[in-house]
C-alpha cells in the first residue's frame, strides 16, 4: 500500500512537472525564458514527463526497482520522500506558473550591470553558413554585404524577402574590408526595415553597434528611426535607458544592453514598460570613442513585443 | 546601492529558466542511466575499458567523446555505470570530463571564441579538462570506496568486487526477472524515473541557489578583481560557480568577460562544468558531503594553480 501510494505520488509528481513545461510551450510564456535553439527540448520532455510518469503509476508497485539487491535509490518506496520529491520538483514550477511576471525587473538589470561594448556581446553560429549572427533588425544588404561576405554579387532589389536577422555589423566586418559597403548616400537606406508608418524600425543593439561602425552610423543618421525596448528611468527627468535583455542561453545569463534617450515632456511609463521610441539617433564623440544619443520626438507605451529577449 | 536586494520576481524568472534549461537534459541522463540498468549488461560496462586500472581511468576521460553527456545528466549515469561495476576512479573521470571533452563543447568554444584564437581555446580547455578530469580520478584511487561514495547511493556487496578493480556484476538476477523486452522497458522507465527523482531534487536546489546570487547580488562588486592574475582566476572560477551555466554554451558567457584575461576565462570553463552550486548538491546524490567538498577545493587549486601560473604564459607566448 506504501509502495503504491509512493508510486502514485512520483508519478502525479513527473505528470505535474510534464504538464508546467507544455504548459510553458504552448502558451507562448516560454519564449522570454530560453534561447530559441533551447525551447524545442522543453515540449518534447514535457511529453516524455508525462509518458513515463503515467508509466510509473500504473506499473505494478516495486516492479523493476531496481534489480535485487541492487536498488540505489534512498526510500524508494517511502511516500514521505514523494511528497518532499513533489514539494521540491512540482511546487516549484507550479508557483512559477501562477506567480512569475516572466520577466526581471529594475532590480536585477542594475546588479548585471549593462553591456559596455556592444562588440563583445556572444554571438551564435548561424547554421545556415559560416557566418554569425546576432539579432540584429538592419539586415546584410544594407551593408553591401551578401551572404558569403563577399559582397561580390549585385545588391537585391527586392527587400520583403530579406532576412531580418542580419550578420553582425560589429568589429569583425569593418567596412575597410568589405568595398560594396555603401556610404548611406548610395540608396542602401532602402534596405532598412521599416515600420507600418514608414519609420525606420532598428533594434537597441543596431544603434549601438552604429557607435562602433562608420557605415551604420550614415545610414541611419538623419533618419527617423522606432526603437522598441524597456523603460529604465534616470535620476534626470529628461533622460533614460531603453533597455533590452541579451541571452544567450536562458533568461538566467541575461545581459542588458540599454539606449541612452534623450525627451522632454512628461513621461507617464511604468519602470521597465515596454514602449517605442520615435526619433533621430545623434552621435557623437567623446575621446576616441563614438556615444549614441536617442533624441525622442514622440514615447509611447506599447505591448511587449513577441520577443521580449534579444539573442 | 546595496551589494544584495532579493526580489520574488527576479528569482523565479532567473529559477525558471534554468529549470526549463536543465531539466530536459537531467532527464536525458535519467533515461540513459535507466536503459543502462536495465539492458546493458555488467560485462560490457567494465569490458570496454583496460583492465589496468591507470590506463582504464585515462581511457574513461575519453568516453565523452562518444557519449557526451552534460554535467547535468552525468551524476545518474556514472551512479549506474559505477553499480554496474565501473570503478569509481572511471567514473570520477568520466563524471569530470564528459561535460568538457566531448564534440558538442569544443565546437560551441569553438564558435564562441571566433576572433579570439579559436583553435587554441579548444584545445586548451579540452586538454586542460582532460587533464584535470584524469589527475582527479588518480587521486581517487587513494581511498576506499566507502569514504566516498554515499551510503546506500551504490551498491558495494561484500563479496570482492572493489570499485578500483575491474569486477563485472553478474547480471543474472535481471535477466531471470525481467527476460521480456516490454518487462525490462518498463524496468528501464522506472528506474530512470527514480534516478530522475533523486537528481532533480538537488538540481532544483542548486538552480534556487544560482538564481538568487544571479538576481540578488550587484554583479559590479567582482569587477575590479580582473586586474591580478590570481584574484582575476579566483573570481572567474567563483563566477563560474554561482552562475552553474551549461558546459555546452558557457564559453559564450566567457567570451564575454573581455576585461579578464583569458587564462582566467579558461579557468570559468574547466571549473564550471566540474563544479558549481548545482553540482555541489548533484554531486551529494552520489558522494560522501566531505568527499564533494574536498573535491570541490582540489579542482580549485588545481585549476587556478595551472591557470594563473602556466597558463598566463602559453596565452603570454601566443602574444594573447
Amino acid at each position: 500500500m506504501r509502495a503504491k501510494a509512493s508510486d502514485i505520488l512520483n508519478g502525479l509528481t513527473l505528470v505535474g512537472v510534464g504538464i508546467v513545461l507544455l504548459d510553458f510551450f504552448f502558451t507562448g510564456r516560454l519564449d522570454p525564458y530560453l534561447h530559441p535553439q533551447f525551447r524545442p527540448f522543453t515540449p518534447i520532455a514535457g511529453v516524455i514527463f508525462c509518458t513515463i510518469g503515467l508509466v510509473y503509476a500504473a506499473a505494478k508497485p516495486g516492479a523493476g526497482c531496481c534489480v535485487d539487491g541492487e536498488c540505489i535509490h534512498e526510500n524508494a518506496t517511502s511516500p514521505l520522500r514523494s511528497v518532499v520529491a513533489m514539494l521540491l520538483l512540482f511546487a516549484p514550477l507550479a508557483a512559477g506558473v501562477a506567480l512569475s511576471k516572466d520577466s526581471f525587473d529594475q532590480q536585477a538589470v542594475l546588479n548585471r550591470g549593462f553591456v559596455q561594448d556592444i562588440t563583445k556581446l556572444p554571438v551564435h553560429v548561424n547554421t545556415g553558413g559560416p557566418e554569425q549572427q546576432v539579432d540584429q533588425a538592419i539586415p546584410p544588404e544594407a551593408l553591401g554585404a551578401d551572404k558569403d561576405g563577399v559582397a561580390s554579387q549585385p545588391l537585391p532589389q527586392d527587400t520583403s524577402a530579406a532576412p531580418t536577422n542580419g550578420v553582425a555589423a560589429g568589429g569583425d566586418q569593418p567596412d575597410q574590408a568589405n568595398p560594396a559597403v555603401p556610404n548611406g548616400g548610395d540608396g542602401s537606406a532602402q534596405y532598412l526595415p521599416k515600420a507600418p508608418d514608414g519609420n525606420v524600425a532598428l533594434e537597441v543593439t543596431d544603434l549601438l553597434y552604429a557607435e562602433q561602425e562608420e557605415s551604420l552610423r550614415k545610414i541611419v543618421g538623419g533618419k527617423t528611426i522606432e526603437v522598441v525596448g524597456q523603460y529604465l528611468p534616470s535620476a534626470d527627468t529628461k533622460q533614460f535607458k531603453l533597455v533590452r535583455m541579451f541571452i544567450v542561453c536562458c533568461a538566467a545569463d541575461a545581459r542588458p544592453v540599454a539606449l541612452p534617450v534623450e525627451a522632454s515632456g512628461q513621461m507617464n511609463v511604468s519602470e521597465m514598460g515596454w514602449i517605442r521610441v520615435t526619433g533621430k539617433a545623434a552621435f557623437t564623440q567623446i575621446g576616441d570613442r563614438t556615444h549614441v544619443v536617442m533624441k525622442a520626438d514622440k514615447v509611447e507605451s506599447i505591448d511587449p513585443p513577441p520577443e521580449a529577449m534579444l539573442y | 546601492m546595496s551589494w544584495f536586494t532579493f526580489s520574488w520576481q527576479n528569482f523565479l524568472f532567473s529559477f525558471l529558466a534554468l529549470a526549463f534549461e536543465g531539466l530536459p537534459f537531467v532527464l536525458v541522463g535519467s533515461l540513459i542511466s535507466g536503459a543502462i540498468a536495465a539492458f546493458v549488461p555488467s560485462r560490457i560496462i567494465t569490458g570496454v575499458l583496460p583492465k589496468n586500472g591507470y590506463l582504464a581511468t585515462l581511457a574513461s576521460g575519453l568516453l565523452g567523446l562518444c557519449f557526451p553527456v552534460c554535467e547535468c545528466g552525468i551524476v545518474p549515469v556514472v551512479r549506474r555505470l559505477i553499480n554496474k561495476g565501473l570503478p569509481v576512479s572511471c567514473g570520477v573521470t568520466f563524471m569530470l570530463a564528459s561535460p568538457i571533452v566531448n564534440p558538442i563543447v569544443a565546437f560551441s568554444t569553438f564558435a564562441a571564441f571566433r576572433g579570439q584564437a579559436p583553435w587554441l581555446n579548444v584545445s586548451v580547455r579540452l586538454g586542460f579538462g582532460y587533464l584535470i578530469a584524469v589527475l582527479a580520478g588518480f587521486s581517487v584511487r587513494r581511498f576506499s570506496p566507502k569514504e566516498i561514495l554515499r551510503e546506500g547511493a551504490v551498491k558495494i556487496p561484500s563479496r570482492k568486487r572493489l570499485a578500483f578493480q575491474i569486477s563485472p556484476l553478474p547480471d543474472a538476477v535481471l535477466n531471470d526477472l525481467e527476460s521480456g523486452f516490454v518487462q525490462k522497458l518498463i524496468a528501464a522507465v522506472r528506474m530512470a524515473c527514480d534516478d530522475f527523482i533523486d537528481t532533480a531534487i538537488y538540481f532544483m536546489i542548486g538552480a534556487a541557489v544560482a538564481a538568487t546570487f544571479n538576481t540578488a547580488v550587484d554583479q559590479q562588486v567582482i569587477l575590479p578583481l580582473a586586474l591580478d592574475p590570481t584574484l582575476s582566476t579566483i573570481a572567474m572560477m567563483a563566477i563560474a560557480t554561482v552562475l552553474t551555466l551549461c558546459s555546452t554554451s558557457d564559453a559564450f558567457i566567457a567570451a564575454t568577460f573581455v576585461s579578464f584575461p583569458l587564462f582566467a576565462r579558461m579557468a570559468f570553463m574547466v571549473f564550471g562544468p566540474m563544479f558549481d552550486l548545482k553540482l555541489f548538491f548533484l554531486y551529494s546524490v552520489l558522494f560522501k558531503k566531505r568527499f564533494v567538498i574536498g573535491l570541490g577545493i582540489g579542482l580549485f587549486l588545481a585549476i587556478g594553480i595551472i591557470s594563473s601560473r602556466f597558463l598566463i604564459y602559453l596565452y603570454a607566448s601566443q602574444g594573447l
